[in-house]
């Protein structure tokens, strides 16, 4: 499904060739069927149509976020900024949602998204700071923002139609797992079938030759910081609207949730290798690990430890195998 | 002579340093080794010659330790080699110094040579001592690197030194040089030949890999041809000639020595007067015409590189007056203003300035111009494939391995692809910065035959190469330049290697250059 639509072109060619690539694919599809199967299992309500409704409609903030911070790791970069413009922009919307028509109130919170996605990637692109400090210290400033605005007070929204986007449904199904589902396969496409797709490919895989091929490297790594800025105020946006408020400190370890989801997908950290399919299914994995606590009826306590482990083993299994294969 | 270098006392004498037995190795799909008997005798130096992909590569990496034979044996002066980690395969006394080298540039030179295994005394280390053994060996190469130093801002040559001073001071007596001269000026290379005498005087044992034959005939006791998989002959040098040597590592296949070009008098199509590089170079200025090679000939560091990206729009502190076809145009200021003049430039370093190593060549031959193979901003892929196809045809690449990755490329692939890369924007100005460094005498023929035929289609071609032999075969006419400066403008009847080292010569024995004498 996602992952076939998502597929890059580029990784056809010999089997030889393709050995290596078939095995980190597999390694991480097949982590997540497993997964799947033990979840369904111990709980057949796993696959029920309503609780996939519901993870998505959860984790479509988070994941949201992942498709933007694909491409950021991708050129190589980070953004530790997000948990911080997330709560922002979640503020904006529910601060404008008061006043005014929801649409207003979620377009707020985009713009607030692309603009502090502007000035993270005018830091990192042109001013070349290095992204991890950029972020941390633009991540500092809007917290302090979100602060001062909310006098860290809850901002309520009363109006009912302002919970449509978090809580709308269209035949069962949420719009917002409709809207993360679009994204994924919308910037999906964008990075596989696109020329500045294939330009984050490149930048992200060696930057200064991107450079002497006459490639706009500063643009192609400023641009990221800005798409993943919208994709934090849409997230923004849903969580404001699935809450009908919204606070400065929403959920700091969302962060942590995000990179996960790209990175056990599978996208390195040194950017230039990744997919947006490899993105879908890390999200499987986390989505699976965390419903299937609840279902599994874990008790809490080692539910941490259980997680840790299973992304471990999932980079270990990854990279282990990699190198098995390429063994050269 | 300085002092004398002694070279692992404590070692049991014997007459064989090294024996391989019947090595095999396959990597996956590949038979990188089929039993390879080969053997290294103390105290020798034994040149490793043989195309790209024949396995010299492979053959290291066993005798190093980096990897282990599927079957076969190794010993070590009689003893089996000890494959388990980094630390054990110490006690094997091999030392492998490799084209990239890993001198850890924010330590000192100290530092550096003693990586990995510090003298120490009561758990601290013991700077007096690594000091004074540091100077010793210094003395006994004729090195000159002062030992504390950072590592990173010695010259290529001086960080080879050091890395050749590590294997000593960790009392390893076998040196394996991976093609150690390829990143060397004349000079810098006459020092290591004298280094590498001294080792040997000392009872070191090397094996010395080059796809320069002359160097290796003239430098080593005997030579061994791989092909293939396989050690085709061990000779000794003095009994062998290049032309033999080349009919070994190629089989069947001929090469045809290119003839000197003729000159050719056409219209200029690049003018540049008075280039400059902010302290770096000075004062170059040529007319170069339509469908010329210009050869641009000088040692490691005389501008030659600076000179190439000031014209690619890679050095923001240029500047100059240039005009295209007789048109007086702005100096460029980037290197999309370059690229739109149909100025481009393949550079010096493929792996970090060429290529996307971890992109196929399907990606990295359409990556200077995504436009052209684009339908607004959606790539067309199957246009793409055929596009890449077309260059790799062009270029002797095999459309078949399109699909790898450009890190598992062999060096002469890998520059088809850098070629191929500005080729499809059609250039007019083709820039290229030491095109056959590093690769195979089959590969730098055909990379040749493409840049003469590009000129004979009437692109310019300006050609930067530390092989002077090259400049001057390849060249209608060649800039020769020294510290920063050009010295001469040589017409191709006029150009020779003499006449080119001789004019470098005149200008570097001189005391450093005063500003006014410009």
């Amino acid at each position: 499904m996602i992952e076939a639509a998502l597929a890059p072109v580029d990784e056809r060619g010999g089997f030889r060739q393709a050995l290596p690539t078939l095995v980190r694919v597999y390694g991480i599809v097949a982590t997540l069927v497993i997964l799947v199967a033990v979840v369904t299992i111990g709980n057949h309500a796993f696959l029920s149509s309503h609780n996939i409704f519901n993870m998505l409609s959860q984790w479509s903030p988070a994941g949201i976020m992942a498709v933007g911070m694909t491409f950021v790791i991708l050129t190589g970069g980070f953004d530790l900024s997000i948990a911080s413009g997330y709560s922002l922009c979640a503020v904006t919307a529910a601060y404008v949602g008061q006043h005014h028509a929801p649409a207003i109130a979620f377009l707020a919170a985009i713009v607030v998204g692309l603009l502090y996605g502007v000035a993270n990637g005018l830091l990192v692109a042109v001013v070349r700071i290095n992204p991890f400090i950029t972020t941390v210290g633009s991540g500092f400033i809007l917290n302090g923002i979100a602060l001062v605005a909310t006098e860290n007070a809850a901002f309520l929204v009363d109006a009912p139609d302002f919970a449509i986007l978090g809580a709308g449904r269209w035949q069962g199904v949420p719009y917002s797992g409709m809207l993360l589902i679009v994204f994924l396969l919308l910037f999906g496409f964008v990075l596989a079938r696109t020329v500045y797709g294939e330009a984050i490919y490149a930048v992200g895989g060696n930057y200064e030759a991107s450079r002497l091929s006459g490639i706009r490297v500063r643009l192609v790594v400023a641009s990221t910081y800005v798409l993943l800025g919208g994709c934090v105020g849409v997230a923004g946006a849903i969580a404001a609207s699935q809450l009908s408020s919204a606070q400065a400190n929403l959920d700091p370890g969302i962060i942590f949730d995000v990179l996960t989801i790209v990175v056990v997908g599978g996208t390195s950290l040194s950017g230039g290798s990744g997919a947006m399919w490899r993105t879908a299914v890390g999200l499987g994995i986390i989505a699976t690990i965390s419903n299937g606590f609840v279902l599994l009826d874990i008790s809490p306590y080692y539910q941490s430890i259980i997680k840790g482990a299973i992304i471990v083993a999932a980079l270990a299994l990854d990279t282990g195998l990699t190198r098995l294969v390429r063994a050269k | 002579m300085s002092a004398p270098l002694t070279v692992r006392k404590s070692r049991v004498e014997s007459t064989v340093a090294l024996r391989v037995r019947k090595v095999v190795k396959s990597y996956p799909g590949v038979k990188a080794l089929r039993s390879v008997n080969f053997e290294l005798a103390t105290g020798e130096v034994h040149g490793l010659v043989g195309a790209n992909g024949a396995g010299k590569s492979t053959l290291i990496k066993m005798l190093s330790g980096a990897d282990t034979p599927d079957s076969g044996e190794i010993e070590v002066h009689g003893a089996p080699m000890n494959f388990d980690n980094p630390r054990a395969q110490r006690a094997n006394g091999i030392a492998a110094i490799y084209q990239e080298l890993t001198i850890i540039p924010q330590m000192t030179a100290l530092s550096n040579a003693f990586l990995g295994a510090p003298k120490s005394r009561l758990g601290l280390t013991d700077r007096s001592a690594m000091e004074a053994a540091f100077r010793e060996v210094a003395r006994g190469l004729g090195v000159a690197i002062p030992p504390w130093v950072k590592a990173g801002t010695l010259s290529v040559a001086n960080q080879q030194m050091l890395e050749i001073m590590r294997a000593i001071l960790a009392d390893h007596d076998v040196i394996i040089m991976d093609e150690p001269t390829a990143p060397l000026g004349p000079f810098e290379r006459a020092r290591l030949y004298e280094l590498i005498g001294r080792l040997k005087a000392s009872g070191a044992s090397i094996i010395f890999i080059s796809h320069d034959l002359d160097e290796v005939l003239s430098l080593c006791d005997r030579v061994s041809v791989m092909r293939e998989g396989q050690l085709i002959a061990t000779r000794r040098a003095a009994d062998s000639s290049k032309d033999g040597l080349v009919e070994l590592m190629l089989g069947d296949v001929k090469i045809s020595h290119g003839d000197k070009r003729t000159a050719r008098a056409a219209a200029g199509v690049l003018q540049v007067d008075g280039l400059r590089v902010s302290g770096r170079v000075e004062g170059v200025s040529f007319t170069l015409g339509r469908g010329e090679i210009l050869g641009i000939a000088g040692l490691v560091g005389a501008g030659r590189t600076e000179v190439l990206r000031a014209l690619a729009g890679a050095e923001p502190t240029s500047s100059g007056v240039m005009a295209l076809d007789g048109v007086p145009c702005a100096w460029p200021r980037s290197i999309r203003d370059s690229i739109a003049r149909g100025i481009v430039l393949a550079p010096e370093d493929r792996k970090h300035q060429g290529l996307v190593l971890s992109r196929p060549g399907v990606a990295n031959f359409v990556m200077a111009d995504l436009r052209s193979v684009a339908w607004g901003p959606l790539m067309r892929r199957g246009y793409q494939r055929s596009v890449a196809s077309a260059l790799a045809r062009r270029l002797g690449f095999n459309p078949a391995r399109l699909d790898i990755a450009a890190v598992n490329l062999s060096g002469g692939n890998q520059q088809k692809i850098v070629l191929g890369k500005w080729l499809h924007r059609s250039p007019r100005v083709l820039l290229l910065d030491e095109p056959t460094r590093g690769i195979d005498l089959g590969a730098k023929q055909e990379i040749y035959q493409t840049i003469r035929a590009l000129s004979d289609q009437g692109m310019s071609v300006i050609l930067v190469s530390s092989d002077l032999e090259e400049v001057v075969e390849n060249a209608d006419r060649v800039l020769v330049m020294a510290r920063g400066r050009q010295v001469g403008l040589l017409g191709a009847q006029q150009a020779s290697v003499e006449r080119i080292l001789k004019i470098i010569f005149d200008v570097e024995r001189r005391p450093a250059p005063k500003e006014a004498a410009a």
